[in-house]
């Protein structure tokens, strides 16, 4: 142990490191004697970063010790290696996202900013919360509680299973992908399980089939060697009345297990495909950011039967075509050993061939089901965009478009084709030289030695020996289905082991909402490179109508995304009348909240149930209140099918502005506690708009109300204002106090004034 | 709407100041200080239209083509570009192994050598039509493979499978 200042330093093997210090790594022996010998008297270092990019953009070796009174920036480029911020001289500490890496840049008082620590987005939210510690010490803050703020920061990225490295909703949550069974058949199983009683009988039923198809290569021979040479007409009938007898059995039986195989089959793929499509409505939109729509139908549609024709191969075929294999091998060492072993010889190829032909095809199955997932994806995206197509004359282009990924796949499907056209030719024809040694050797052996074979047994050992080669290929192009089901397997579990959204609340009801929202110390980023919201801190009173403005992109959206818990990898809290929205059962604070988007999303079903969507238990009159309350009902009355009107994907067949009534009569229905208008009036003309005004006006009365806008109609039912700008809160007050500060509010508040002067003054001449 | 300024060929100057800020001359008299560079298209056009941002994200010019600048210019631009995108190009994969659905990939890189994950393995790896391929690991780096083709035999099959 080594003293220094009041510090205690324990010796690990790897440098001097305080006992209770936090790090992303062990900090590299050099940095870390380095940093022990500068560090003055009572100074406690705090946390530390370990870096992998030096200043030069290389990757290398640097380092962040972060102590109460200095940061140490430790990199081969800094003069000594080491530059040294004291936290009382930082004038701004900042991240400087760039594409791939970022720098932290330093200004201290009286110099010039200064990039002193290059990374990679690996450590990047660890520096963002350094850069705070820094300025926030350097304006007075208390040493403990922002360290607290970075020890969260830490905390959460320790959220990672040590098994697999995964990252869990929160620290110590358990890890789907370990925790869940490892094996793929113990996976499936369950879906296997609910069909036992079924798929018993029809084992049962295969085995008889089995036994009975075991039976005419025998009586051949009794043919062949007894009943033909003595011309016994008697045997004779008797012998095909009887086998007549067997067949009839034996496909009857056959038929009749075909039909329960197909019945379990079919409710196999029914439960895996319920089970995707539900597990799939809870997964995070991170999900979805990252994974096309068309992959996920996919794996709902074509995985799914890969995997059952799979999963019946596994648990019918092979223990039919095992339990055949043996018999007959037992039935043919009973007849002649000698033929029996010259029959088993071209075994040991088609096993080697089967083994080297699955490493082949396992990489060529993946690359088909990417290309057909990318086709998938084009039929999804543009197939709902074909009016946009023909508006702009794309049908030649989205064809074309269309025709190379189906091209690509075809490239695929046909390397695919080959390889698993070629080796069951090849095993056809080992399997055949194996018949062709029977028929030289036993041929042989008939002509020399009679006694010993007769012509009938060599007749019914050609049989058995061709049926024995129909388990043996079974088995050798198990493997081909196998790797071609294990991709698909792979596929579902992508979506079933996902990490849903995280409800660490759950059951943690919501019974009231006062409305009270908070955000403290809110960072959050859809991807490394831009910060989409930076240090937001906001206090929204119950009974609150706010409204939050800003230019595109500024963050309005991504702020009422993480109030509705769309996306939860953000930093700092949110708390809704003082507990945290990530410790409230999702389900039913969802419940509790009516978003109305800009784009309103209607459903293929009638009026009345995609109003209903939000209260599947309502009664018709209360949809109807719920329409009139949003000035819909009037439009749905002059429908000719009224409620029952079908609706299109898009809402086809009504306005924006009517789409948005229904969309607002949803939220109605719901009766929240807290509302969110997302641009609800911003692709609407005046007229309609102030219908929906008015529909809104109603609804949001005693609510706490969000409302993303930018008409000043809208904004002037707000109390309470926010200015959001290039992803933080640069105003926040009422109308009047904002527009007495002429800032960024005043400025929007003139545009839009002037706009919606020009706009009111087209409309007054029917100018369009 | 003003009219977008082009810088081409010789018309602007260009200069390095500190970090990654220009400084540029048009031949006409205006001056555009401490603006940034920015590839306007990162993946298909790394050398053309990249756009110069002042410090509230504004543009103020577009070069349409690094290449025809002169050659003072160019460096200038292309150092800063340097130092803003940074997407290793993958020489080598030394290895490459799953598990658990995550791929771990250890490469040899033009900036030496890294070992990273990529979490999903079918949209973090892109093929792009001119055989480039584009990797987004699981902390967002992103990492360029320049031509397949022109990868070592070894790397190419420990990586064929997942492209």
């Amino acid at each position: 142990m080594i003293t220094a200042g009041n510090t205690v330093f324990r010796t690990r093997g790897f440098g001097m490191i305080p006992e209770d210090i936090l790090s992303t790594a062990p900090l590299p022996e050099r940095f870390a004697s380095q940093a022990a010998a500068m560090l003055l008297e009572g100074e406690t270092p705090l946390f530390t970063i370990v870096g992998d990019l030096d200043l030069k953009g290389r990757y290398n070796e640097s380092a962040l010790v972060v102590t109460d009174r200095r940061t140490l920036a430790f990199d081969q480029y800094h003069a000594g290696g080491v530059y040294v911020a004291e936290h009382a001289q930082v004038d701004k500490a900042f991240v400087k996202r760039m594409y791939g890496n970022a720098v932290l840049r330093v200004a201290l008082r009286g110099e010039a900013p200064r990039d002193i620590f290059r990374f990679t987005y690996s450590v990047a939210s660890l520096c963002d919360a350094a850069a705070l510690f820094a300025e926030n010490i350097a304006g007075g803050g208390d040493v403990r509680q922002e360290f607290d703020i970075v020890k969260a920061t830490f905390d959460k990225k320790k959220s990672f299973c040590p098994k697999c490295g995964r990252a869990l909703g929160q620290q110590g949550a358990a890890c789907i992908s370990c925790t869940s069974k490892s094996t793929l058949v113990r996976k499936f199983a369950k879906y296997v399980r609910p069909q036992l009683k079924l798929m018993v009988l029809c084992l049962a039923l295969s085995l008889v089939t089995t036994a009975m198809a075991l039976a005419p290569p025998y009586v051949t021979k009794t043919l062949v060697d007894t009943v033909i040479p003595n011309k016994d007409l008697n045997a004779l009938l008797m012998l095909v009345a009887i086998l007549l007898s067997v067949y009839i059995v034996q496909y009857t039986i056959g038929a009749v297990r075909g039909y329960f195989m197909r019945i379990a089959g079919d409710r196999i793929v029914a439960g895996l495909r319920n089970d995707i499509y539900e597990k799939a409505q809870y997964l995070p939109l991170s999900f979805y950011d990252k994974t096309s729509t068309g992959s996920v139908i996919s794996r709902v549609s074509g995985d799914t039967s890969t995997l059952q024709a799979f999963m019946l191969r596994i648990t019918q075929e092979a223990i039919i075509q095992f339990f055949l294999m043996i018999g007959i091998i037992v039935i043919m060492f009973l007849m002649n050993w000698k033929l029996t072993l010259l029959s088993l010889t071209p075994i040991p190829l088609v096993v080697l061939g089967a083994r080297y032909f699955g490493k082949r095809i396992a990489p060529v199955y993946r690359k088909i089901w990417r290309r057909w997932a990318a086709v998938s994806s084009i039929l999804t995206d543009t197939l709902p965009g074909v009016r946009v197509i023909k508006s702009f004359t794309g049908e030649q282009r989205s064809a074309e478009k269309f025709e190379s990924y189906n091209n690509e796949w075809l490239i695929e499907d046909r390397k695919a084709a080959k390889l698993s056209n070629i080796f069951p030719s090849a095993v056809t024809f080992f399997v055949t030289c194996g018949s062709l040694l029977i028929w030289g050797f036993g041929g042989k052996w008939v002509i020399q030695s009679p006694q010993n074979i007769s012509v009938g047994m060599l007749v019914s050992f050609i049989s058995y020996a061709a049926m024995f080669y129909g388990p043996v290929n079974f088995f050798a192009t198990l493997n081909d289905t196998y790797q071609n089901s294990l991709t698909s397997a792979q596929r579902i579990l992508d979506v079933i082991d996902a990490e849903p959204e995280a409800d660490f609340g759950k059951g943690n009801l919501v019974k009231k909402v006062k409305g009270k929202i908070e955000f403290r110390n809110v960072n959050f980023s859809f991807d490394r490179i831009k910060k989409a919201l930076t240090n937001i801190n906001l206090v929204i009173e119950p009974g609150d109508i706010v409204g939050i403005v800003g230019t595109t992109g500024s963050g309005k959206s991504t702020l009422v995304n993480l109030i509705m818990r769309f996306y939860d990898a953000y930093e700092g809290e949110i708390l809704v009348d003082g507990v945290n929205i990530k410790e409230l059962d999702l389900e039913s604070y969802r419940s509790k909240i009516g978003y109305v988007q800009q784009e309103p999303i209607m459903f293929k079903d009638t009026v009345f149930r995609n109003i209903a969507f939000s209260l599947p238990d309502a009664d018709v009159e209360q949809v109807i209140h719920a329409a009139d309350v949003a000035n819909a009902h009037s439009f749905i009355a002059r429908l000719p099918d009224g409620y029952d009107t079908m609706l299109g994907e898009r809402g086809v067949g009504l306005s924006g502005g009517e789409r948005q009534r229904l969309s607002i009569a949803r939220a109605v229905l719901k009766n929240p506690s807290l509302l969110i208008f997302d641009e609800a009036t911003a692709a609407v003309d005046s007229e309609t708009e102030h219908l929906i005004q008015q529909a809104i006006e109603r609804l949001i009365s005693g609510r706490t109300t969000l409302m993303i806008a930018h008409r000043l109609s809208t904004l002037r039912k707000a109390n309470k204002i926010v200015v959001v700008d290039k992803g933080e809160i640069v105003e926040f007050g009422s109308h009047d106090e904002l527009m007495a500060l002429k800032g960024k509010y005043f400025k929007l508040i003139e545009i839009q004034s002037m706009s919606e002067k020009i706009r009111a003054g087209k409309e007054a001449e029917r100018f369009e | 709407m003003s009219e977008r300024t082009y810088i081409e060929y010789d018309n602007a100057r260009i200069t390095r100041l500190d970090g990654l800020a220009l400084r540029v001359e048009m031949y006409d008299g205006r001056v555009f200080e401490n603006v940034e560079a920015r590839r306007l298209f990162p993946i298909t056009g790394a050398s053309r239209y990249i756009t110069l941002l002042d410090e509230d994200g504004v543009e103020q010019a577009v070069i349409r083509n690094l290449k025809n600048l002169e050659p003072d210019s160019r460096k200038a631009v292309e150092e800063t570009l340097a130092q803003y995108y940074l997407v290793p190009k993958i020489t080598r994969v030394l290895a490459c192994t799953e598990k658990y659905g995550k791929l771990t990939l250890k490469v040899e890189t033009d900036i030496g050598e890294h070992r990273f994950e990529i979490k999903h393995v079918n949209t973090d790896i892109k093929v792009l039509f001119d055989g480039r391929v584009f990797i987004t690991d699981s902390s967002d780096n992103r990492y360029e493979i320049p031509g397949l083709r022109k990868l070592d035999k070894k790397s190419l099959a420990l990586l064929s499978p997942y492209l």
